[in-house]
Formats: C-alpha cells, sequence, structure tokens
C-alpha cells in the first residue's frame, strides 16, 4: 500500500481547512440553531410588516422603533451567538471534536475554519435578516439598510469572535452567551453612563448614529445624547475592530493550548 | 516480595518493549512521563517504548489507561516528561499524521453515512480527487465495510461502528494505531472479527496500542501487554515472560501422564515444586516455583524414565491470572 505521508505540505493542510471549514458550515446550517433563528427572524419580519402597515413612516424612526431596540439590542447577539457559541463547543457536547484534533491539523487552523465557517454564517444571516427587514419595512426600512448594514456587518464580526472564545473556553457556552446577550446586552448597552461601553451594541448604536446623522438620529428613547455619552462612529469602528481582533487571538491563543477530555 | 528491574517486573517506571525504528527514532516514546489533574496523579513516572505488533493496555478503571491514550494521541500533554511519535511531540500536529486513533467515545456525525464519515476525515487529511475515493474504499475494504458503508451511521450495530471508527483511523495509513476499548459493548460475533481485522492489521506491519480492562481480550490479541495500576506500570513484557518473571509466585501445571503416581514421587523431591495432587488416574497438578527449572527437570525426568506424556499444561498463564499476581505483588511494594 502507498504510504501517503503527503500530510504536512501546506497544501493538504489548507485543503483539509476549507473543507473543514465548509463542513463545519454546512453542519452548522443545518442545525436545531437555524431552526431558532428562523423562527426568532420570522417574529422580527413580523414585527416589521405590522410596523410598515402603519402611515409612511420616516428611515428615522424606522431605526429608532424597529431597528435599534428590535433588532441591534435583541435579534442581532441572539442570532450571532445560535452560530457563533456552537463552533467548538457544539463539537465537544456531540463528542466529536476529538476527530478532529486527532488529524495532522494544526490547532490554528482548526480554529481558523472554525472561527471563519461561524463569521460567513452569522454575517450572512444578520445582513440578509436586516435585508428581509428593511425590505418589509418599505422605502423607510429599505433606505435603513442600505445605509446601516455596514454597522451590522461590524457588529456581526465582534459578536461572532465573542461568542467564539465562549464556544472555544466554555462547555456548555451557548447558555452562557445567551445570559451574556441578555443580561449584557440588551440590558447594561442602555444603561446611562460609560458602563454601556462594555456592550458590544453600544458600538453598533454609536456607528449607527454616526452614519445617521443626517436623518437627525440620535440616542432613542428620549435618552438625553449627554446620558448616552455617545463616541463617533470612526471610533466605534476602531473599537469593534479591535475587540474582535483581540478575541479572535484570545480564542486562538487558548484553542491551541486547551486540553479537551 | 520486591520487585526488581533486573527482572523486568517493573515498578512503574520502565517499559523497554522495543528496539529503535532504522533511523533510531522511536515509534512511541513516554520518557518519565507524568500527568496530573490537580491533586490527582493519572499517571506516575511512566517510560516506555513501543514495538509493530500488538501491545495491550491493561488495569482496572482509573488504573490511567485512558490517561496514557489521551496522552500518546496528542489529546492531553504531559505535566512532566515528554511523550513522542516518532521523534515528534505527540501533541504537535506532525506527530499525528503517524498516528490513527479510534476513540472509546461512540460518537460521529450521525447524519452521515459510514462512508461519509470516513471520506470526511480523510478530506480532513488531506486527501482529494481520485486519491480520496480510492482509499476510503481500501480501508472500508480493509474493515469488512465496503457493502455496508451507504447506511446513516444511526442505524448501525455497536460492531459496524467500531469499524467505522476503525477505517477512519487507518484512512491515512498510520504507522500507529491507538484502539481505546475497541471491543467494549461489541457481540461476540463482531468481536471475533474485530479481532480477526486487527490481528490481519499487526500482521501487515502496524503497531497497535490497545487498551481494554477486559483481560480475557488481551489472551486472544496482544503479543505484549502493560500492566497499569493506580498510573503506574507495574508489569510489562509478553504474557508468558511476565509470568515467568513473577518466579516467587506459584505456578499450577497439569501433566497428563501413563505413570502419574511414579511422576509424583520422582518430582516430589525437586526443590522447586511446592505441592502435587493427584487429580484422577492420569492427571496430577503441579505447585511450583520458578517454572522454568521445574520444565527442565520435568524434561529430563521424562525422558530418563520413558513416561508417556500426553499433555502439559500451565493453568493460571492467562492475562487474568498474571494481573492478579501482580497486583498482590504490588501490593507488597
Amino acid at each position: 500500500m502507498p504510504r501517503h505521508h503527503a500530510q504536512s505540505s501546506l497544501l493538504t493542510t489548507f485543503r483539509g481547512g476549507v473543507h473543514l471549514a465548509a463542513l463545519s458550515a454546512w453542519r452548522m446550517l443545518r442545525s436545531r440553531q437555524t431552526l431558532v433563528n428562523a423562527l426568532l427572524l420570522a417574529f422580527a419580519l413580523l414585527a416589521a410588516g405590522a410596523w410598515s402597515m402603519r402611515h409612511e413612516r420616516t428611515a428615522a424612526q424606522f431605526v429608532q422603533e424597529i431597528f435599534l431596540p428590535l433588532y441591534v439590542s435583541f435579534f442581532l447577539p441572539i442570532f450571532s451567538l445560535c452560530y457563533a457559541s456552537a463552533g467548538v463547543a457544539g463539537e465537544r457536547q456531540d463528542q466529536t471534536l476529538v476527530y478532529l484534533l486527532a488529524t495532522p491539523l494544526p490547532r490554528l487552523v482548526i480554529y481558523l475554519a472554525k472561527y471563519l465557517a461561524a463569521l460567513v454564517l452569522v454575517s450572512a444571516w444578520n445582513l440578509a435578516g436586516f435585508a428581509a427587514l428593511g425590505r418589509l419595512g418599505g422605502a423607510a426600512g429599505w433606505e435603513s439598510f442600505q445605509r446601516f448594514w455596514p454597522a451590522v456587518a461590524l457588529s456581526s464580526l465582534a459578536y461572532t469572535s465573542l461568542f467564539h472564545v465562549f464556544s472555544v473556553l466554555l462547555h456548555r457556552a451557548t447558555i452562557v452567551s445567551l445570559g451574556y446577550a441578555l443580561i449584557l446586552e440588551a440590558f447594561l448597552g442602555n444603561m446611562p453612563g460609560i458602563i454601556k461601553r462594555l456592550a458590544i451594541s453600544y458600538y453598533t448604536q454609536c456607528l449607527v448614529f454616526d452614519a445617521g446623522k443626517n436623518l437627525g438620529l440620535g440616542p432613542a428613547g428620549g435618552r438625553d445624547p449627554a446620558l448616552f455619552l455617545p463616541i463617533s462612529g470612526d471610533l466605534a469602528q476602531f473599537v469593534l475592530i479591535c475587540v474582535s481582533g483581540t478575541l479572535f487571538l484570545v480564542g486562538l491563543w487558548a484553542f491551541c493550548r486547551r486540553e479537551y477530555v | 516480595m520486591p520487585l526488581s528491574r533486573e527482572t523486568n517486573i517493573v515498578s512503574g517506571s520502565e517499559f523497554l518493549a522495543a528496539q529503535d525504528r532504522s533511523r533510531g527514532e522511536a515509534l512511541l516514546e513516554f520518557t518519565g512521563v507524568s500527568k496530573w489533574y490537580g491533586p490527582v496523579i493519572a499517571v506516575n513516572d511512566v517510560s516506555l517504548r513501543l514495538a509493530p505488533g500488538i501491545t495491550g493496555l491493561v488495569g482496572p478503571n482509573g488504573a490511567g489507561k485512558s490517561t496514557m491514550i489521551k496522552l500518546m494521541t496528542g489529546q492531553l500533554r504531559p505535566s512532566l516528561g515528554q511523550v513522542r511519535i516518532c521523534g515528534r511531540h505527540a501533541w504537535s500536529a506532525a506527530a499525528k499524521s503517524h498516528i490513527g486513533y479510534c476513540p472509546d467515545v461512540d460518537a460521529f456525525y450521525e447524519d452521515m453515512s459510514g462512508r461519509t464519515f470516513v471520506r470526511t476525515i480523510a478530506r480532513l487529511h488531506g486527501f482529494a480527487g481520485g486519491d480520496l475515493s480510492r482509499r476510503v474504499e481500501e480501508v472500508l475494504e480493509q474493515v469488512g465495510m465496503a457493502d455496508r458503508a451507504e447506511r446513516p451511521l444511526g442505524s448501525y450495530s455497536k460492531g459496524m461502528r467500531q469499524r467505522i471508527k476503525l477505517a477512519q483511523a487507518l484512512v491515512h495509513d498510520p504507522d500507529l494505531l491507538v484502539l481505546d476499548e475497541p471491543l467494549n459493548g461489541v457481540d461476540p460475533l463482531g468481536r471475533t472479527e474485530l479481532v480477526n481485522v486487527f490481528v490481519a492489521l499487526a500482521a501487515a506491519g502496524k503497531a497497535i496500542v490497545l487498551s481494554s480492562h477486559i483481560l480475557d481480550e488481551m489472551d486472544q490479541l496482544a503479543q505484549r501487554v502493560a500492566f497499569l495500576c493506580r498510573g503506574h506500570i507495574l508489569a510489562a513484557g509478553s504474557l508468558p515472560e511476565i509470568r515467568e518473571m513473577l518466579a516467587d509466585h506459584p505456578l499450577h501445571v497439569r501433566v497428563s501422564t501413563d505413570r502419574p503416581r511414579e511422576l509424583a514421587v520422582r518430582l516430589f523431591g525437586v526443590d522447586c515444586v511446592q505441592s502435587v495432587q493427584l487429580e484422577n488416574e492420569r492427571e496430577l497438578l503441579f505447585q511450583v516455583q520458578r517454572p522454568k527449572e521445574f520444565f527442565r527437570v520435568l524434561a529430563e525426568t521424562v525422558a530418563e524414565a520413558g513416561f508417556q506424556v500426553d499433555r502439559v499444561q500451565a493453568t493460571d498463564t492467562s492475562a487474568e491470572a498474571i494481573f492478579d499476581y501482580v497486583m498482590q505483588t504490588a501490593r507488597h511494594l
């Protein structure tokens, strides 16, 4: 029988990594997380549809009444955690991680493949969900989508990085991520003062306010901008990118060192 | 009763089971390896080298078998010492191309068929195109699943699932196969079939390490055995070698001859015979120490006096009996 020791080559590692990313994305897409996300998205779309049936609204109203309170504060972190927190933790729970760790793929490649699979799914779902929401929100909704999709994309990147770290570190990552999303993001993100700066949704809102300046957008719910303490769009973007990069590296470091038994 | 390294019954630190490979690197080498989880020591100062053929890791639950397996497959890192596969750290990705691992967990991507699962693992190993299909079919054939691999994994019997696990471990043609409790829960027929597969793989030049807490399995399978208890290797070698080394433990030998009473009288005066019992009109049961010496004297006596001997059988050379002896001996350490 011929020997098959080409595994050490870069090409086979790359090929294995790409296959793992595709396999992970496909398995996540076919999991019950997609069902949960679809149900939640249906609920969001119903809300947007109901909102649009009322008299004609502006893009600013769509953002203040639907996009920020419903989508950014609640659905975005939930959609993201469904896929991102299942990346490594799901394999651990199903006891299939051992097969991946027994292959000659370096842990860095396994982590990267899992991360990319989650990032692609989370970004695609969040952007597609926002697009559908915008469509149902009428002209105001669609205008909002065209203006604010970069905020959703950056937010998806940050959430993916965060929940993927949970996935690497915690056996029950989905439950912890859910707790984080409901308590920290939905609650803390709307607290007065600077404590909200711990929440990703705060930076997403700052990006939205910055991109929607000419629509007259500002902190929602009658809050005083002095209480919300918004930062500039550029700074919010910088923070989200830095946080994402840092969390990615933390997750990578932990995954490369951790013993999964 | 002290156990000495001279007798190669080891007190937990040395098991030199093999010669080096041609390039001077051991296939698998543990050097002073310890592993602990918090205050609990799972493996304690183990050194060993492995040869081709089948080597069994035997011990009661909690002996450290699974930790040893996880260390050699790079799932765990040693707290002290080194585990090397073909000269590379077992934790490294490079070492893993030399190992095929069949884990004890009965878990798969259940929605896949057996063939798709093996194909998936092969692709993770970097196979593609024609090589991929050819290799997958080869290993499915090797484990006897080629004609049944299209069914979903969820519909397989335990034995079939074990075969698929074995196929995925073999798909990259590793030098070393590590099988964690491979016969656990398999029915007798499936067990026999799997044993035949393991024996064929060993005959084809693979080194196989398998762990089991069922000692009978080792009688059938293993060419060498390492007895583990509380993280130590108590003894290692082939079963007859280990039994031979337990010189101070009496061995029971049943001899069937035409003149049992006369043979009993002749041998009773020999130092190494502790007792002799007439079992029936043709059979004697000797309790002896220093089995080598006894068998030499027996052979001389039979030749001198012209006894007709139908059968000579040591009754307690099974893995289970030897493990009991090793454990008893270890208690005196």
